[in-house]
């Protein structure tokens, strides 16, 4: 099944932002993981912000693949945040316990003040 | 009590099948939605149940029709006074409900004592007022419900109706 999900990075003084685009399904785990593994390195930013604003459609598999990187992250001593998700995956954070472990923000800039 | 009978029964507001191939559930996400949008189910209940439709088709399709694409999933959308009930039919008859018996930790998960996966059923649970699951000989079957308003007492009793 081909991936319409999309992943870029943006970089700022100790953030990385993945800025993710289309479905978050079993499709995504390449994309996403590949730009993940792309903001390692020895100067890697402490904090990560997922940026959902432009995510139509997110499975159980997707939740999935955001506790992967989530876990990932706490194993680097790296903090996780979401930007963007619509009310309803604000819910499923809250169900699913991911909200413990995420801040959640409005929209990206705002996660990206909060550093600033 | 007096009660119109006519109004009680279950009307069928589109029944259609999707093949067993992965991404499909998004189809039946959006075929539901369409056939339940003049229901009256505000907008949070009517994300809710296109999320538990996602999930339980998918279920279908990988554990029930094990990803076998020319077998069908069947999917029904009914609605009474007060709800609005959908079904999902596989082939895959009776089986442990689906390997996703334990219940999702998120602490354990990111601990590594837990698979990453296994948020299906407990999405499911919790996106809907009511689930049940049957099997009659290969047909296996999940009912959606949620309501759609009144009081929980009357709306429970035309949940179950459907």
């Amino acid at each position: 099944m081909p991936s319409s999900c999309e992943v870029d990075v943006r970089r700022l003084p100790g953030t990385v932002v993945l800025v993710i685009r289309g479905e978050i399904d079993s499709s995504a785990s390449q994309p996403l993981q590949l730009a993940y593994a792309g903001t390692l390195g020895p100067d890697m930013a402490t904090r990560v912000v997922l940026d959902f604003t432009a995510v139509d459609y997110m499975n159980s598999t997707g939740i999935a693949l955001i506790v992967g990187i989530l876990a990932q992250a706490r194993a680097e001593h790296r903090t996780v945040a979401a930007s963007g998700l619509s009310e309803h995956y604000r819910q499923i954070f809250e169900i699913t316990r991911l909200s413990d472990f995420i801040e959640m923000f409005a929209d990206v800039d705002e996660a990206i003040a909060i550093t600033s | 009590m007096t009660s119109n009978r006519a109004e009680e029964t279950p009307q069928l507001l589109a029944a259609f099948t999707v093949a067993s191939e992965p991404g499909n559930e998004r189809v039946a996400l959006r075929e539901v939605a369409a056939a339940a949008a003049d229901c009256g189910l505000t907008k949070d209940q009517m994300e809710r149940l296109k999320t538990a439709v996602a999930e339980a088709t998918m279920n279908a399709i990988e554990h029930g029709n094990e990803n076998r694409a020319e077998i069908p999933v069947d999917i029904a959308v009914m609605r009474t006074l007060d709800a609005v009930a959908v079904t999902i039919t596989d082939r895959g008859g009776d089986r442990a409900d689906h390997v996703e018996r334990e219940i999702p930790d998120i602490e354990l998960k990111l601990r590594g004592e837990q698979r990453p996966r296994g948020w299906g059923l407990f999405l499911l649970q919790n996106m809907v007022d009511g689930m049940e699951v049957s099997t009659h000989g290969a047909l296996h079957t999940v009912r959606l419900t949620m309501r759609t308003g009144g009081d929980d007492e009357e709306g429970a009793r035309h949940a179950e109706q459907l």
